[in-house]
């Protein structure tokens, strides 16, 4: 879908197309942009998309978080992931336990595990690091 | 169901694995806050951790999908809800009930209520449910519970209206959570 969209004085020509399920792409004066869903089925981008990904695999290089912190102080009673895992955004990384209410901890973004730096039953505060990414 | 006065949408199921299960199921596909998940008997409620939460018939067992709120405000939900079945069980019935922090409620030294609320966060909180299990009508509890456990029906040697309660809870709920959710 193309159209023009004029903002103040200036136009914009934006196309909007689906190359490939789950993957929007917007072009904005010749610019591209990439969006995605997440498994909320919340969108969001995908910056720096390597042109040689385009037409194949989607494996996004944006987005890409370095850390994953804990929201807050409480108890890790699970995790689900492991080092050297990929994960997406939406996933289940670990489960925290505070004042008695479990909390399940997903990943914002994609990213590979390079270390999972808690482990189970351990006490943790707000902010501390949870997993670091490559 | 939706009741305009009481501004809540109820569902209702004969039995459900689970209704914390079911409402971050909703609450997935778009549910929005204040659905109520309503059950007559769960086949696997759980407490905190997966412990059992045994849910016998005539008890009130339902769950909440709640507003986000924010992180900072997320531990202080569980307390409101405890604080509002207490408020209930003292409002209506010539009880004294005891909130053990942060999560459950007692008369006369037992159990008769339980919360568990479950939230799924990334950068913000993304998901929030509220499940509590109240032990109203039930007649009698299996012997290894029945000196931990007790019902409204044991206490008052008579039944209580479910749909009352769980009205006056709700309400209560949502009046508490005004000032800390969107």
């Amino acid at each position: 879908m193309k159209t023009d969209i004029q903002i103040g004085d200036k136009v914009y020509q934006i196309e909007i197309s689906e190359p490939q399920e789950n993957l929007l792409k917007v072009i904005v004066n010749d610019k591209e942009y990439f969006f995605t869903k997440n498994e909320l089925g919340e969108l969001s981008s995908i910056e720096d998309f390597h042109p040689s990904l385009k037409e194949t695999e989607i494996i996004p290089k944006g987005r890409m978080e370095r850390e994953i912190k804990s929201p807050l102080a409480g108890v890790i009673s699970a995790i689900m992931v492991k080092k050297g895992e990929k994960i997406k955004p939406g996933q289940k990384v670990v489960t925290l336990i505070a004042m008695k209410m479990e909390n399940e901890i997903i990943s914002e973004g994609y990213g590979k595990i390079k270390e999972v730096k808690v482990k189970e039953d351990q006490f943790v505060n707000s902010g501390d690091i949870l997993i670091t990414l490559e | 169901m939706q009741d305009s006065k009481l501004q809540f949408k109820i569902q209702k199921y004969k039995t459900l694995e689970s209704t914390n299960l079911k409402a971050k199921e909703l609450a997935k596909s778009g549910a929005e806050p204040w659905t109520i998940i309503l059950t007559e008997e769960q086949a696997g409620g759980y407490g905190r951790k997966g412990t059992a939460w045994l849910s016998l018939k005539g008890g009130l067992y339902f769950s909440i999908i709640l507003p986000k709120s924010n992180i900072d405000d997320l531990q202080t939900l569980t307390i409101l809800a405890a604080f509002i079945c207490a408020k209930t069980i003292k409002e209506n019935f010539n009880l004294e009930p005891f909130i053990k922090l942060p999560n459950d409620v007692w008369v006369n030294g037992k159990k008769v209520a339980g919360i568990l609320t479950e939230n799924v966060i990334g950068k913000d909180v993304k998901i929030s449910v509220m499940g509590i299990g109240f032990n109203t009508n039930i007649e009698k509890f299996p012997e290894d519970l029945e000196n931990i456990a007790t019902s409204l029906k044991i206490e008052l040697g008579r039944e209580v209206d479910n749909k009352k309660i769980l009205e006056q809870i709700i309400t209560g709920l949502k009046e508490q959570l005004k000032t800390i959710s969107e």
